[in-house]
C-alpha cells in the first residue's frame, strides 16, 4: 500500500514538475485566476502552460513580455485577492473595476512600484487601505470608491507626489483626512460618504487620532 | 428402551434418504449444467454414465454418498446461479467465484443448511444481498465482493455467529455498517473496502474479539474513529483509508499491540499522532497521510522496530525529525514527509536509517546546507528534497549513493557546480536540479550516467557549452536546460540521444546553427529554442522529426524557409516569431490538422496565405504580422471558426475586408492595421460579441464606420486611425461600455462630435479624434470621462467654447484642441497645459497660459458676429480718421497760430514728437506680454499699423513661451 502511494505521489509530482516553469508573472495571474469565481468565462483563455501569460486575453505586456496591464472591470467575477499580485512587478495598470470581489486589499500590492493607476473602485472590498502603499511612487490614480473599506487613510499616502487623483467616496472610513502633499488639491467628493471627523488639523495635535474617539 | 429404538428407526429412514439423494443429486447437478452457460466445457465429465463424484468440481463425503462440495471456480462460467442449487443440501463448500455470473443470488441458496463456505466473489452478480443468507447458520466463510451487488448490507448476515470470513469488498453498497456485526464473535476478517458504507464505525465492534483483519477504506464512512476498537487485541491490519473519518485518533489504539499494518490515509483527522503509538511494536507500515494532523513527530524508529514504511505526507506537522528517531540496522525503507510544515536544518538523525530506499522530505520548510553525511544513506533509490530551503553546495559525496534513481532537488536555494562524482551514479534515472541558484559547467561526467531518463536543470546560471558527449545518453527522454547562460553551438551528438521526447533549450545564449544530426531525434514531440543566437537555414533533413507536436524557434536568427518544420502532421504549435525566415508559408502545415497556435510574426515571409488553410479547424492563434505578404479575400482562413486571435498587421495585404468575419464567434483580436485593405467595414463584424481589441488602422478603408460597432459591447480597444473613413462617427458608439482606447483620428469623419461619447466612462488611454472635419461644439457631456488621460481633439472644424465641465478630468495630462475654431475662455484647470495645447484657433481662446480674458470678456459678452466686429473696427477706424484730422487741423491752426507768435525755438519741437511716440509704442508691447493682453485686440492697438500689431503678438508669444520654459 505505502509503495502504491510513493508511486502515486511521484506520478504527481511528474505532472508538475517538467513541463511548468517558473514564470512568475503567469504563475501569480493562474493563481488569481484561481481565487476568482468567473461565471462569464472572461478568464478562459488564461491556459498557464504558455510560456508567459502575454497572449491571455485582458493581459497587456510590453516588448519584454512584461505584465503593465491587467484590465477585469466589470467582468463579474467574485472572490477575493491574494499576495500573489504582488508578483506583477511591472504592472503599471490594475484595473478590476466593477465586480464582486471581496475580502481585504492584499498588502502587497504595495510591492508594484510602477503602478500608475490602481482601480479598484465598484467592488466590496473591507478591511483598511494598506499602509504598504506608500510605496507605490509612480501612483498617478488611485480610485477605491464604492466599496466597505474601514478604518482611517494611511498617513503616509502623503508622500506620494505623483497622486492626481484619489477616491475613496461612498466607504466606511474615519479619522481626519490628510491635508498635505498631493491631498491638498483632491476634492470634497472625493471623500464624501464615509465617516470622516473633518480635515486634519495641522500644527496642533499629532494627526492619528484612530477612530471612533469623537 | 422406547428411545433406543426410535434412534434406530431414524437411522434407517436416514440411510434410506441418503442413497435416493445422491440419485437425487445427479438430477439437480445435470439440471444446474444445463442452466449454466460453459463456453470452456468444464462441465463436459458431467453425464449421468459417469459416477458423480467423478464430476469435475464435485467433492463427495468419504461414503461416495453425499456430494459436499462444488468447486468450479475460474471456470468461465456465465449466466445466472441455478436456483437448484438448494436441493444440493448436504453441500459443505460452495465456490462459485471468479466466473462471468450474472443476475442476483438466488434467496434459494438459504436452504442450504450445511453449508460452511460460501464463495461467490469476482462474478458480475447484482441485486441486494438476499436477507435468506442469514439462514446459513453453519457458514463460517461469506466472501461475495467484487460484484455489481448494491443496497445495504442486511442485519441478518450479523446472524451467522459461526462466521469467520466476510468479504463483500468491490460492490456497491451502501448505508451503514449494521451495529449487530457485534454479534459476530469469530469474525477474523472483516471486509468491506471499496462501498459507498456511510454512517459512523459502529461501537459495537468491539463485540468481534477476534479480529484479525479489518479493511474499510475507499468508503463514505464518517464521524470519530471508536475508541472501544483498542479493545481488539487480535487485530493486525487496520485499514481505514480514503473515508471522511475526523476527530482525533484515538489513543487506545496504542493496544492494538499485533498491529501490523496501519493505514488512516485520506480521512480528515486533526491533532497529534499520539505517542503511545510507540508501543505498536509489531507495526510494519504506518500511513495517516492527507490528514490534517497536527504537532510535532514523535514516532521513532527506535521503538518501531519492525517499522518498514511511515507516511505522513499532507499533513500540517511541524518541528523537525527527532533525534533518536533512527534505528541501527532496521528495517525502514520509506519515509514519506512531504508537505508538511517541518522545518530546521535537515534531519542528521536521517544518516542513520541505512536501510532507508526512499527519502521524501519535499514540501516542507527544511532549510541550511545538505550534509555530505547524507549521502551514507547508500541504499537510497529515491531522494526528494525538492520545495525546501536548502543552501550550499551539492557535496561530492554523493557519488556515493550508487543506488540512487530519482534526485529531486528542485525548487531550493543549492549553489555551486554539479560535482563531478555524480558521474559514478550508474542507475540515476531523473535528476530535477532546476530552480536553483547552480553555477558553472554542465559536467561531462554527467554523461557517464548512463541510465538517465530525464534531466531538468531549468533555471539555474549554468554556463558554457552543453556537454559534447551528451549523445552518450542513449535513454535520455527529456531534457530541460531553458534560463541558463549556456552558450556555443549545440552539440550534434546530441542528435543521437535517438529517445528524446522534449528539448528545452530557451533563454540561454546558444549560438550556431541546429546540426545535421537532429534527424535522428525521431520521438521528438517537443522542441523550444526561443531566446537563443540560433542562426542559419534548418537543415532540411528536420522533415524527417514526423512527431513533432510542438516547435518554438522564436527570437533567434534563423533564416530561409521555414518548410523543414512540416513534416510532421501533428502539429499544434508552431512559434517563430521573431527569425530571419523567408519564402512563403508551406501549405503543408494544413496538415496539422490540430494546429492551433501558429506564429510566424516579424520575419521575412512572403506569398499569399495557402488556400488549404481553410481546414485548419482548431487553429486558434494566428500572428504573421510583420512580414511581407500579399494576397487578397482572406477567404482561405473563413474555415478557421475558432480563431480567437487574428494578427494580419504590417503585411501588405490587399482587397477588402470579408464579411465572414463575422463568424468568428471566438474572435478577441483583430489586427488588420497597416495593410492596403480598402473599401467598407463589414457590419457583420458587429457580431463579433468577444471581440476585445480591433485595430484597421493605416489602411485605405473608407466608407462610414458602421453603426453595428455598437453592438462589440466587450470591445476595449478600437483603432480606425488614418483611413478615409467619412460620414459622422456612429452614436451606437457609446454602446461600447468597456472601450478604454479609442482613436479615430486621421479619417474624413464629419458631423459633429456625439453627445454620446461622454458615456464612455472607461474610457483612459486616449481619446483620439484629430485630423478630421468634425465640426460643431464640444460637448460637454465629455467632462464624465473621469478616467481619460488624453484628449486629442485637434485639427477639426470644431466651434464654441471649451465646455467648463472638461475642466474636471483631473486624470488628463495630454490635451490637444489645437488647430480648431474654438474661442472664449478655457476652464482654469488648463493653465498648466502648454500652449501648444490651444494654438491654432483663430486666437480667439483665452485665460491662462493664453492671454487673460478681461478684454475678450467683454467682447465675449456681446457675443458679436464677425461682420459686426469689422463693422465696429470700420467704424472706429474712420471715427478715429476723422477726429485725428480734426485734431491735426486744429493742432495746424495752433501751431500756424504759435509759429506765428515764436519762431526762435523751431527746431526741437518737430522732431520731439516721434521719438516719444515710438516710446510710448514700447512701453504699450511690454505691458501687454507680462499683463496677458489677448493678441488680437483691436481696441488698444492703434489700427492703423497692423505689421505692428502682428509683430507685437509673436513677441508676446515668445516670452510667455520662455516663462513657461523656466517654471
Amino acid at each position: 500500500m505505502a509503495s502504491l502511494t510513493l508511486s502515486f505521489f511521484l506520478s504527481f509530482l511528474f505532472l508538475f514538475s517538467p513541463a511548468l516553469s517558473t514564470n512568475s508573472e503567469g504563475n501569480a495571474l493562474h493563481a488569481l485566476r484561481s481565487r476568482l469565481s468567473d461565471p462569464t468565462n472572461v478568464l478562459q483563455s488564461w491556459d498557464p502552460t504558455l510560456v508567459n501569460p502575454c497572449t491571455w486575453f485582458h493581459v497587456t505586456c510590453d516588448s519584454n513580455n512584461h505584465v503593465i496591464r491587467l484590465d477585469l472591470g466589470n467582468s463579474n467575477v467574485s472572490g477575493t485577492l491574494g499576495s500573489e499580485l504582488g508578483e506583477l512587478k511591472h504592472l503599471k495598470y490594475l484595473e478590476l473595476y466593477r465586480n464582486e470581489i471581496t475580502g481585504k486589499i492584499p498588502k502587497e500590492l504595495g510591492k508594484l512600484k510602477n503602478l500608475v493607476s490602481m482601480d479598484l473602485y465598484d467592488n466590496k472590498f473591507e478591511g483598511e487601505i494598506p499602509k504598504s502603499f506608500k510605496k507605490l511612487k509612480s501612483l498617478r490614480f488611485l480610485r477605491l470608491n464604492n466599496n466597505k473599506l474601514s478604518g482611517s487613510i494611511p498617513r503616509e499616502l502623503v508622500k506620494l507626489s505623483n497622486l492626481k487623483v484619489f477616491d475613496v467616496s461612498n466607504n466606511d472610513l474615519c479619522g481626519t483626512i490628510p491635508v498635505d502633499g498631493p491631498f491638498a488639491t483632491f476634492p470634497a467628493e472625493s471623500f464624501e460618504n464615509n465617516r470622516f471627523s473633518g480635515p486634519e488639523l495641522q500644527g496642533l495635535a499629532p494627526y492619528d487620532f484612530g477612530c471612533g474617539s469623537t | 428402551m422406547s428411545s433406543l429404538f426410535l434412534f434406530l428407526v431414524v437411522l434407517t429412514a436416514l440411510l434410506g434418504v441418503c442413497h435416493g439423494e445422491n440419485s437425487k443429486d445427479t438430477y439437480w447437478l445435470l439440471r444446474i449444467k444445463s442452466k449454466l452457460v460453459d463456453p470452456e466445457r468444464v462441465l463436459e465429465n458431467w453425464s449421468p454414465a459417469a459416477d458423480i463424484c467423478s464430476w469435475k468440481g464435485l467433492t463427495c463425503s468419504p461414503d461416495q454418498i453425499h456430494v459436499l462440495g462444488l468447486n468450479l471456480s475460474g471456470s468461465g462460467l456465465s449466466g445466472s446461479i441455478p436456483n437448484e442449487l438448494q436441493y444440493l443440501t448436504s453441500l459443505q463448500t460452495l465456490d462459485l467465484s471468479l466466473n462471468s455470473l450474472t443476475g442476483p443470488i438466488p434467496p434459494e441458496l438459504g436452504q442450504l443448511q450445511n453449508l460452511s463456505i460460501l464463495l461467490l466473489y469476482s462474478n458480475y452478480l447484482s441485486g441486494k444481498i438476499p436477507a435468506e443468507v442469514g439462514l446459513l447458520k453453519n457458514l463460517q466463510v461469506l466472501r461475495i465482493g467484487d460484484n455489481m451487488l448494491s443496497g445495504e448490507i442486511s442485519p441478518n448476515i450479523c446472524n451467522l455467529t459461526e462466521l469467520r470470513v466476510l468479504g463483500i469488498a468491490y460492490c456497491q453498497l451502501n448505508g451503514s455498517i449494521p451495529i449487530e456485526i457485534g454479534n459476530l464473535k469469530h469474525l477474523v476478517s472483516l471486509d468491506l473496502q471499496n462501498n459507498s458504507l456511510s454512517g459512523f464505525i459502529p461501537e459495537e465492534i468491539r463485540g468481534c474479539k477476534e479480529l484479525q483483519n479489518f479493511a474499510a477504506s475507499n468508503n463514505l464512512l464518517e464521524g470519530d474513529i471508536p475508541p472501544s476498537m483498542g479493545s481488539l487485541k487480535s487485530l493486525q491490519i487496520l485499514n481505514l483509508a480514503n473515508n471522511s473519518i475526523s476527530g482525533t485518533i484515538p489513543v487506545s489504539l496504542s493496544s492494538l499491540s499485533n498491529l501490523t499494518y496501519f493505514n488512516l490515509l485520506g480521512n480528515r483527522l486533526r491533532g497529534n499522532i499520539p505517542v503511545e503509538f510507540n508501543r505498536l511494536f509489531q507495526l510494519e507500515v504506518l500511513d495517516l497521510s492527507r490528514n490534517n494532523l497536527s504537532g510535532t513527530i514523535t514516532l521513532l524508529n527506535t521503538q518501531l522496530k519492525n517499522l518498514q514504511a511511515l507516511v505522513l505526507y499532507d499533513n500540517a506537522l511541524t518541528g523537525s525529525i527527532p533525534s533518536n528517531f533512527c534505528l541501527r540496522n532496521s528495517n525502514l525503507q520509506q519515509l514519506l514527509l512531504a508537505r508538511n510544515n517541518l522545518a530546521g536544518q535537515f534531519p542528521m538523525e536521517l544518516q542513520s536509517c541505512s536501510s532507508l530506499l526512499q527519502l521524501d522530505l519535499s514540501d516542507n520548510n527544511f532549510g541550511g546546507e545538505l550534509p555530505s553525511l547524507l549521502y551514507e544513506l547508500e541504499n537510497l533509490t529515491d531522494l526528494l528534497l525538492n520545495n525546501n530551503s536548502f543552501s550550499g553546495n551539492l557535496p561530492p559525496e554523493i557519488g556515493n549513493m550508487s543506488n540512487l534513481e530519482s534526485l529531486y532537488l528542485f525548487a531550493n536555494m543549492i549553489t555551486g557546480r554539479i560535482p563531478l562524482e555524480i558521474g559514478k551514479l550508474q542507475r540515476l534515472r531523473i535528476i530535477y536540479l532546476y530552480d536553483n541558484q547552480m553555477s558553472g559547467r554542465i559536467p561531462r561526467e554527467l554523461t557517464n550516467c548512463s541510465s538517465l531518463t530525464e534531466i531538468d536543470f531549468f533555471g539555474n546560471h549554468f554556463m558554457g557549452s552543453i556537454p559534447e558527449t551528451i549523445g552518450k545518453l542513449k535513454n535520455l527522454a527529456l531534457l530541460h536546460l531553458r534560463q541558463n547562460d549556456l552558450s556555443g553551438p549545440i552539440p550534434p551528438s546530441l542528435g543521437y540521444c535517438r529517445k528524446l521526447q522534449l528539448l528545452a533549450l530557451a533563454d540561454n545564449k546558444l549560438s550556431g546553427s541546429l546540426p545535421l544530426t537532429f534527424r535522428f531525434l525521431s520521438e521528438l514531440r517537443t522542441i523550444t529554442l526561443y531566446n537563443n543566437s540560433l542562426k542559419g537555414p534548418l537543415p532540411s533533413s528536420l522533415f524527417l522529426l514526423k512527431n513533432l507536436k510542438i516547435i518554438n524557434f522564436s527570437h533567434n536568427r534563423f533564416s530561409s524557409s521555414i518548410y523543414p518544420l512540416t513534416g510532421s502532421n501533428f502539429l499544434t504549435a508552431l512559434d517563430l516569431t521573431n527569425n530571419s525566415f523567408s519564402g512563403p508559408i508551406p501549405s503543408r502545415l494544413a496538415l496539422s490538422r490540430n494546429l492551433s497556435r501558429l506564429r510566424l510574426a516579424h520575419n521575412r515571409l512572403t506569398g499569399t496565405i495557402s488556400s488549404e488553410f481553410s481546414q485548419l479547424t482548431e487553429l486558434n492563434f494566428l500572428d504573421l504580422s510583420f512580414n511581407n505578404l500579399t494576397g487578397q479575400a482572406l477567404t482561405q482562413l473563413s474555415g478557421c471558426k475558432k480563431l480567437e486571435h487574428l494578427l494580419l498587421n504590417n503585411n501588405q495585404f490587399t482587397g477588402t475586408m470579408p464579411s465572414w468575419l463575422g463568424t468568428l464567434q471566438e474572435l478577441g483580436e483583430l489586427d488588420f492595421s497597416s495593410n492596403n485593405f480598402h473599401g467598407t467595414v463589414p457590419a457583420e463584424l458587429g457580431k463579433c460579441s468577444k471581440l476585445l481589441k480591433l485595430s484597421l488602422h493605416s489602411n485605405n478603408l473608407s466608407g462610414i464606420i458602421p453603426k453595428e460597432i455598437g453592438n462589440l459591447t466587450s470591445l476595449n480597444v478600437l483603432n480606425l486611425q488614418s483611413n478615409n473613413f467619412s460620414g459622422p462617427i456612429p452614436s451606437t458608439i457609446h454602446q461600447c461600455k468597456k472601450l478604454f482606447e479609442l482613436r479615430l483620428s486621421e479619417n474624413l469623419l464629419t458631423g459633429s462630435i456625439p453627445d454620446e461619447l461622454g458615456g464612455l466612462l472607461e474610457l483612459q488611454v486616449i481619446l483620439d479624434l484629430s485630423k478630421n472635419k468634425l465640426s460643431g461644439q464640444i460637448p460637454s457631456s465629455l467632462g464624465n470621462l473621469m478616467k481619460l488621460e488624453r484628449l486629442n481633439l485637434s485639427s477639426n472644424q470644431l466651434q464654441g467654447e471649451v465646455p467648463h465641465s472638461l475642466g474636471k478630468l483631473t486624470s488628463m495630462h495630454v490635451l490637444n484642441l489645437s488647430n480648431n475654431h474654438l474661442q472664449g475662455r478655457i476652464p482654469t484647470t488648463f493653465s498648466s497645459f502648454p500652449l501648444s495645447s490651444f494654438m491654432g484657433n483663430d486666437d480667439k481662446l483665452c485665460g491662462p497660459p493664453l492671454v487673460s480674458c478681461s478684454e475678450s470678456e467683454r467682447q465675449g459678452k456681446k457675443r458679436l458676429s464677425n461682420s459686426a466686429v469689422a463693422g465696429i473696427i470700420v467704424a472706429i477706424v474712420l471715427t478715429s480718421t476723422v477726429i485725428c484730422l480734426v485734431m491735426l487741423y486744429i493742432m495746424l491752426r495752433i501751431w500756424c497760430n504759435w509759429r506765428n507768435v515764436s519762431i526762435s525755438t523751431s527746431d526741437g519741437g518737430g522732431g520731439g514728437g516721434g521719438p516719444q511716440h515710438n516710446n510710448k509704442r514700447e512701453d504699450q508691447v511690454r505691458w501687454a506680454a507680462f499683463g496677458y493682453w489677448k493678441v488680437a485686440s483691436l481696441a488698444l492697438v492703434p489700427s492703423q499699423d497692423k505689421e505692428n500689431s502682428t509683430s507685437s503678438c509673436i513677441f508676446q508669444l515668445k516670452v510667455d513661451k520662455e516663462a513657461i520654459e523656466n517654471t
